[in-house]
């Protein structure tokens, strides 16, 4: 694959702007730049409370003390991070479509749309100072399973580096992957899919494995033209990618109508088990620029501010 | 049903390649897609969908398989049996006269008839057979030799046309009866409407004869002669006569037309079988040709069915005629041979009442010398005294024998050997070479002075048997014709349709042609002095121009008529008689088969059709309407 950077400056810059955000914001581990629920340690004045004994007797307001002979703590706004999990899907059907197919540009290949949306959101992350783990979902290469976690600007180049290394390849069982993700016993957080959601076991229970452990799950599904709209015709057998298993077909005009509406309604469907779960569910045709992901879908739904 | 080439079924075998190649063609290209989950979905959903799936799915094989038993079904040529007209070597003669021009048939001509009747019987043969078709009109004309392939048969019939002339049924039965040759099952198919005439003549033909008449009517009224002639003295006449051919009276109004000019149109009715012949007053004198016309009033119930013999054309005789005057006390003899000699109009006078006024191309001096000469060609029989500065007459000679005629083109025909003379006159002129002479001196004397030429007879008709003999008319013939050579037709006003028309080229004559009554012109084939014009189908008045040098010295009309009460006398006849056999139209049941693999092959062309648009319905279907679809799409999002 030629080896030519996943973004260019002006659309770095744009995304330096941007943040992450959860719905619910997390407890973090350490400061992060997000205002926190609860009250913490920041300079930022919130509340004063009543002293309690063990209090920290620097947050004593001796002003108040002095004025009311009373005990009273003041109470900060606390400042935390966002644990931010990216979870690429690196299984061979996203390496399309290849040069051989039918009628299929290598301009629309669904695993550098994939790799590019990943390094803007981890550089994102980055740049707010979250928590990121990457972690590719399946596939059988030599690459490393996962980066991260990773804090801090800094990490970019090697964000970058690990995007590069990735390869599709191999079989995904989505459902098993992402229930065993959320069983890792991690810092839940902001969890973003990009995936084309091609698992005939569906990934309706890997779903709720991560939002029953506190995730809050954004799933961005991305698909070539070519498999949306097929430009196929004749007698064909076709070879899965993935599992090598053919499937015979006489394509003709009253087929191609049958398989569109085909994924029409397979994507009606995964929206719905999405919608019921709140999980953030985001369709990507690779015709389309990757930033319009960030820039528009995602920011739409609130996951990007 | 049943066929022709039954072995043809191996054919069949065919459908095991095509089977394999369906088999091969199956084997499908390879695609890798990124996942099939979805297409296993959707082939489910669709066979739950339409069963006849899998029948589309092979409809194309189908239909291949079923061109094929078309194909084979029709290279095994199948056929039923039908009642034929005749079968075995078909001699079929289809009458082209002018009659089969009549239009009182269903088909429109009797021609168009005896055409799908002939037909019919193409259609009717059977494996094996092999037909003829002659047409017989003025020519006998073979349409299509002995062949078994009806497709060429069927274009030599449907490719003919009636003439307008007699048919030569003589030659052509001549010509069917030389094929029958060798032949054991010889079958001969006479298609007319009965308008043969000469029937006893005819030769005889082996085999089976068969008559299928056409035509329904007699109902015909012709022009059945016109004529002209020209009197001294008196302005030109004109005969017509008007023949009603039908069972019923015929109104009919009678026009003439002189140069295309009207000068006579009469109303007539002509009872049923007889002839009229309408009076016609003076014609204009110098007129060059004559049309005359019948046609029928409007709204008159009589049905004329056959126009063409409605017209007819002459031309002025004096046009072409060679006018002569006989100066002659009287002389049976000599006014005999001048009134039968052809394109001769004779004038005559006596020597008291000396040279008449008029002019003349030729005058015949008998017994009689005048004392001035008229400007003319000259013949001088036995001059009784001397013209001086052109000929002396001597003394009278007894009993010349042993007449000699001189080697000259001129007397090529003259037989003088058994001419007994008993005197004649020693008559010397200079300038005059003896074309006949004998022992006491010339009996015929000929030279030119000037332009004109002269010719001496040294004795009296009445001393020698000369005009009992052939060799008379020939004579004077000859001299007649050196004196004025002939115009270049022979009978320019009697011409029968489809008869052949001799021209004689004189002088730097070297060409002709004739411009047909249609405007087509053709140039006069043969070759030397006698040119031939043999395309005299078409009735009406023709034009002969003759060039010298490339220009056009002379120009001639001629009539060409048709003119026969056996063509113009249209009843169709139910029987014939040729030699001694007499032909009915009771048809001898004879079996046929009729063959329709044609059909068959028409439908497999069909049939292919139909799987071209299904494969490119199926192979195309998606990539036409992709864009479409994709644009939609596009637009939704």
């Amino acid at each position: 694959m030629p080896e030519q950077p996943l973004f260019d400056e002006k659309t770095r810059r744009s995304l330096e702007q941007l943040i992450l955000q959860a719905a619910k914001v997390r407890a973090g581990a350490i400061k992060g730049e997000r205002r926190s629920i609860k009250r913490g340690t920041s300079i930022e004045f919130a509340d004063t409370r009543a002293y309690s004994p063990g209090d920290d007797l620097r947050r004593l307001d001796w002003n108040a003390y002095a004025r009311l002979e009373r005990p009273l703590t003041r109470l900060f706004e606390d400042e935390e991070d966002l644990a931010v999990h990216v979870l690429i899907d690196s299984s061979a059907s996203m390496d399309y479509p290849r040069p051989e197919t039918d009628g299929g540009s290598p301009a629309h290949h669904k695993f550098d749309f994939a790799r590019r949306l990943m390094a803007g959101l981890g550089y994102i992350s980055l740049t707010t100072n979250d928590r990121l783990t990457v972690t590719r979902l399946g596939g059988e290469s030599a690459a490393p399973v996962q980066y991260g976690p990773v804090r801090g600007r800094g990490h970019g180049a090697g964000l970058l580096q690990f995007a590069a290394g990735l390869r599709a390849h191999g079989t995904t069982d989505l459902n098993a992957a992402l229930k065993s993700y959320a069983l890792r016993g991690q810092r839940p957080g902001l969890c973003l899919v990009i995936s084309d959601l091609f698992s005939p076991t569906g990934l309706v229970d890997g779903l709720n494995a991560l939002v029953g452990k506190g995730y809050e799950v954004a799933i961005v599904q991305v698909l070539a033209p070519e498999e949306v709209e097929p430009a196929l015709a004749g007698d064909l057998r076709l070879i899965d990618s993935e599992t090598g298993a053919a499937q015979e077909i006489s394509m003709d005009a009253g087929l191609r109508d049958l398989y569109i509406r085909r994924v029409r309604a397979w994507r009606d469907g995964l929206r719905q088990d999405c919608a019921k779960r709140g999980v953030h569910y985001v369709e990507a045709i690779t015709d389309a620029p990757w930033e319009k992901v960030i820039l528009y879908d995602l920011r739409r739904l609130g996951v990007v501010r | 049903m049943a066929f022709l080439t039954p072995l043809a079924v191996i054919a069949a075998a065919l459908a095991i390649p095509i089977l394999l190649l369906y088999m091969l063609r199956l084997r499908r290209r390879e695609v890798v897609v990124s996942s099939t989950f979805l297409w296993g979905q959707v082939l489910q959903d669709r066979e739950a969908n339409t069963p006849w799936q899998r029948l589309r799915r092979n409809l194309l094989l189908l239909l291949q398989l079923l061109i094929l038993l078309l194909l084979v079904l029709a290279l095994m040529r199948p056929y039923i049996t039908v009642p034929a007209v005749s079968a075995g070597q078909i001699a079929v003669l289809i009458d082209a006269s002018a009659s089969m021009n009549a239009t009182d048939s269903a088909d429109g001509t009797r021609f168009a008839e005896a055409q799908r009747r002939a037909l019919e019987v193409v259609d009717t043969m059977r494996a094996g057979d092999s037909m003829t078709v002659i047409r017989v009109g003025a020519v006998p004309e073979v349409l299509s030799p002995y062949t078994d392939d009806r497709a060429a048969l069927r274009a030599a019939i449907q490719n003919a046309a009636p003439g307008r002339a007699a048919g030569d049924w003589n030659a052509a039965l001549t010509l069917a009866a030389a094929g029958a040759l060798g032949s054991e099952d010889f079958a001969a198919v006479i298609i007319s409407d009965g308008g043969i005439d000469e029937a006893d003549s005819l030769p005889a033909i082996p085999g089976a004869l068969q008559y299928l008449p056409v035509g329904a009517s007699g109902s015909n009224t012709a022009i059945t002669a016109l004529a002209t002639r020209a009197l001294p003295g008196q302005p030109p006449q004109a005969f017509a006569q008007i023949t009603n051919y039908g069972d019923a009276d015929a109104d009919v109004i009678f026009s003439l037309r002189a140069d295309g000019a009207l000068i006579a149109a009469d109303s007539y009715t002509i009872p049923a079988g007889t002839i009229l012949t309408p009076p016609i007053d003076a014609l204009p004198v110098g007129f060059a040709a004559l049309e005359a016309a019948i046609t029928f009033p409007a709204g008159s119930a009589y049905r004329d069915y056959l126009p063409t013999d409605n017209a007819a054309w002459t031309v002025s005789e004096a046009s072409a005629a060679r006018r002569a005057i006989l100066i002659t006390e009287g002389n049976l003899f000599l006014e005999q041979v001048m009134r039968i000699l052809p394109a001769v109009q004779t004038f005559q006078g006596t020597p008291d009442r000396g040279l008449p006024s008029g002019d003349y191309d030729v005058y015949i001096f008998d017994n009689y010398t005048p004392t001035t000469l008229p400007d003319g060609d000259l013949l001088f029989i036995n001059p009784p005294v001397t013209l001086p500065g052109l000929f002396q007459v001597g003394a009278e000679s007894e009993a010349a024998g042993n007449p000699r005629v001189a080697d000259d083109p001129r007397l090529a025909f003259v037989d003088f050997s058994t001419v007994n003379i008993r005197a004649f006159r020693q008559v010397t002129a200079e300038w005059a070479e003896p074309l006949i002479a004998a022992d006491g001196g010339a009996l015929l004397l000929a030279g030119e002075i000037g332009d004109r030429q002269i010719a001496i007879l040294t004795f009296a008709l009445a001393d020698s048997d000369l005009p009992l003999q052939i060799a008379f008319p020939v004579l004077i013939s000859a001299l007649l014709d050196w004196f004025q050579p002939p115009g270049a037709l022979a009978d320019s006003a009697g011409v029968r349709a489809g008869e052949p028309l001799s021209i004689r080229l004189a002088g730097d004559i070297d060409a002709g042609r004739v411009i047909a009554p249609d405007g087509t012109m053709r140039p006069l084939t043969g070759e030397g002095a006698e040119r031939f014009f043999a395309a005299t189908d078409l009735p009406g008045l023709y034009m002969l121009e003759l060039f010298a040098n490339g220009e056009v010295v002379e120009r001639a009309p001629f009539a060409v008529n048709s003119f026969d009460p056996a063509e113009s006398r249209i009843a169709p006849r139910q029987t014939v008689t040729l030699g001694e056999s007499t032909l009915d139209d009771q048809v001898e049941q004879t079996f046929g088969q009729q063959e329709f693999w044609s059909w068959l092959a028409l439908a497999a062309l069909i049939v292919l059709l139909i799987e071209w648009v299904a494969y490119h319905r199926r192979l195309n279907g998606p990539t036409l309407l992709q864009p479409l679809v994709r644009r939609a799409n596009a637009g939704v999002r």
